[in-house]
């Protein structure tokens, strides 16, 4: 890795990959009738990550012969595991592949560790080798690698969406093509967080309003998480959804990241608009991924 | 979309009113037993953080966050907010900030409150949707109303300026909310969810709605009974009984909550002093960016100093 990341960035990641690679995912799936339709079959998704810990998604497969893209959401900041992002249309299943996470923590995925939110962003985290997220990360990673062995999966096509997980597991593993990646937890937390009340960067205030002596510590554990010390391994191409100008993490505040992704990059300021930026979205993903008839699985009222 | 597409198909069902005072006294005979437990993590200098807990119909313990300003007048008015479907609910510091006490509910099945009750997401919408007596939101409706006796209970909050707001499911739960507490001076509805349930589910195929579309998939010959159910449940059925100030926001491009479901509330909602702001160009957000300020200015006039009091 470059020089964005601290000391013993390299190998705090790979002994990460390297605990993982000591527990095989062995996956059980199992079809699930009520979230089937004519056009896609789902299926719940259960495997192992490092820990080991049992994970649970949901594997969505079209209907017909494909090959097809695939669209992965790793493991998001909320307690709720959703099959494709609320307002997403459900023909969206239609047309690719989509495989959702649970990371250790989140619903279906909750037992033995229940995670809280607020309060999952500093679990640990004056203690880099045991912070909460390198287990997240590891599960995200987990979850492409079995995406990525799927017989009927066009490996051309591979888009990870996401927060910040989506962008380093883009970094740290084999098989995205293509990110879309909106950061909210890692890029310069520790600089961008005194200059919010909101959460989830609030919780670190928070924190360090509590535990004022282990700033340091918390410094050192965000740099191993630094956005920009994962971008120069990003080589997918990649689409950032940036916040509105004048907001935390605008497209300007982005931009020492987007300078230093490996691969081509957009970005996509927020226009305060779930549906002026979903529909960018969408319609990036599906020009990526050579769907032309994209209207056809957009929502009722995005259509024109 | 045109304004008169809005025409709800659903009929408030004739023992409307008797279904809910028969739940009503059923949850009456629950003790509240609130109880707040300071949160120094969460508290700052502004705002003093509390996790609060309450028992609710079937005695199932409900969790909270309660928020006040540190600095306060003896009664200070209060803001219930509501989450959306999937949200986990948030700690209303900003409310505090703006000057009220501030309860964020976190209903039954919610992080925090689904050891007793735990559906899942998705199922919540579907649970026993067959049956109105266990419904899941019958449960659900009544810990948010019961969220105002926690307000009720606390000796810091001017009983006489509550105001409820929320977005999506936070939306529909500030119409139930608002139509069944008349302590509720002011309301504020974005994108109402729960609005329209039959409707919305021919007109949207995305989550959470679709999971009636996926059940009813499965399970065709329950559709009378599924109708029958929602319509004890469904916001548009409550918003005769509103007569308090509410205004609600709708985005003309929602692709989770039809904004025809919008329009239909808002033609049922009973207050005189009622304001609706469609947002073209919007869809779940509502407008948000631009209608914060809005939700402001009409909390700041119905509830904060220089209010009306009763």
């Amino acid at each position: 890795m470059t020089g964005t990341g601290p000391a013993g960035f390299e190998a705090y990641w790979r002994a990460t990959l390297e605990g993982l690679a000591r527990y095989p995912a062995a996956p059980e799936m199992e079809k699930l009738p009520l979230r089937s339709t004519p056009f896609a079959t789902l299926y719940g998704v259960r495997l192992t990550s490092v820990g080991p810990y049992r994970l649970f998604g949901y594997l969505s497969i079209p209907t017909g012969t494909g090959p097809f893209p695939a669209i992965y959401y790793p493991p998001k900041y909320q307690s709720v595991l959703e099959i494709i992002p609320q307002g997403t249309a459900n023909l969206q299943r239609s047309r690719y592949i989509t495989f959702s996470l649970a990371a250790r923590g989140q619903r279906n995925a909750d037992t033995p560790y229940a995670a809280m939110f607020p309060g999952l962003l500093t679990e640990g985290i004056d203690d880099a080798p045991s912070y909460i997220f390198r287990g997240i990360v590891a599960d995200s990673l987990r979850g492409l690698e079995l995406l990525t062995t799927r017989p009927e999966l066009d490996r051309a096509r591979v888009v990870v969406s996401g927060n910040d997980i989506a962008l380093i597991t883009a970094a740290l593993a084999e098989g995205a093509t293509h990110v879309v990646a909106a950061p909210a937890l890692f890029h310069a937390a520790a600089e961008l967080a005194p200059k919010t009340t909101a959460y989830p960067l609030e919780e670190i205030n928070d924190y360090l309003r509590l535990h004022p002596a282990r700033a340091e510590a918390v410094r050192r554990t965000l740099a191993y998480y630094e956005l920009r010390a994962f971008a120069p391994r990003v080589t997918a191409t990649t689409l950032l959804m940036a916040g509105a100008p004048g907001t935390l993490l605008d497209g300007r505040a982005l931009g020492p990241l987007v300078s230093a992704l490996k691969g081509t990059a957009t970005v996509h300021e927020s226009e305060q608009s779930l549906y002026k930026d979903g529909l960018y979205a969408e319609r990036w993903m599906a020009s990526q991924c050579g769907i032309a008839d994209v209207q056809s699985i957009l929502p009722e009222h995005w259509r024109k | 979309m045109a304004r008169d597409d809005a025409m709800p198909t659903a009929k408030k069902p004739d023992d409307f009113d008797a279904f809910w005072e028969d739940v009503l006294g059923q949850a009456s005979a629950i003790p509240l037993e609130p109880e707040l437990v300071p949160d120094p993590l969460r508290t700052s200098d502004d705002v003093e953080v509390f996790q609060a807990f309450y028992t609710s119909i079937d005695r199932v313990r409900v969790a909270a966050w309660y928020c006040r300003p540190a600095k306060r007048a003896e009664r200070t008015p209060a803001i219930m907010f509501l989450p959306g479907y999937q949200m986990d609910p948030p700690i209303p510091k900003e409310w505090a900030r703006k000057g009220y006490i501030a309860l964020s509910v976190a209903p039954r099945g919610k992080l925090r409150s689904m050891r007793q009750f735990n559906p899942g997401y998705p199922n919540l919408l579907t649970h026993n949707i067959v049956d109105r007596h266990t419904y899941a939101y019958r449960g659900f409706y009544v810990d948010t109303w019961r969220g105002i006796d926690v307000l009720l209970s606390r000796p810091e909050v001017d009983p006489a300026r509550i105001g409820v707001t929320g977005s999506s499911q936070g939306g529909g739960l500030t119409i139930t909310t608002a139509a069944m507490r008349s302590e509720v001076r002011a309301a504020s509805a974005g994108a109402p969810y729960l609005c329209g349930y039959m409707d919305a589910v021919e007109l949207t195929h995305t989550y959470p709605y679709e999971e009636i579309n996926d059940y009813l998939r499965l399970h065709p010959e329950r559709r009378r009974d599924v109708e029958s159910t929602v319509a004890y449940f469904d916001g548009i059925s409550f918003a005769d009984r509103i007569t308090c100030p509410i205004i609600v926001n709708i985005g003309l491009q929602d692709n989770v909550c039809p904004p025809e479901t919008g329009y239909a509330l808002f033609d049922r909602i009973g207050a005189r002093d009622k304001q609706l702001y469609p947002y073209d160009g919007h869809g779940h957000d509502a407008g948000r960016a631009r209608h914060t300020a809005v939700v402001d200015r009409f909390f700041a006039q119905h509830l904060l100093d220089g209010a009306a009091r009763t």
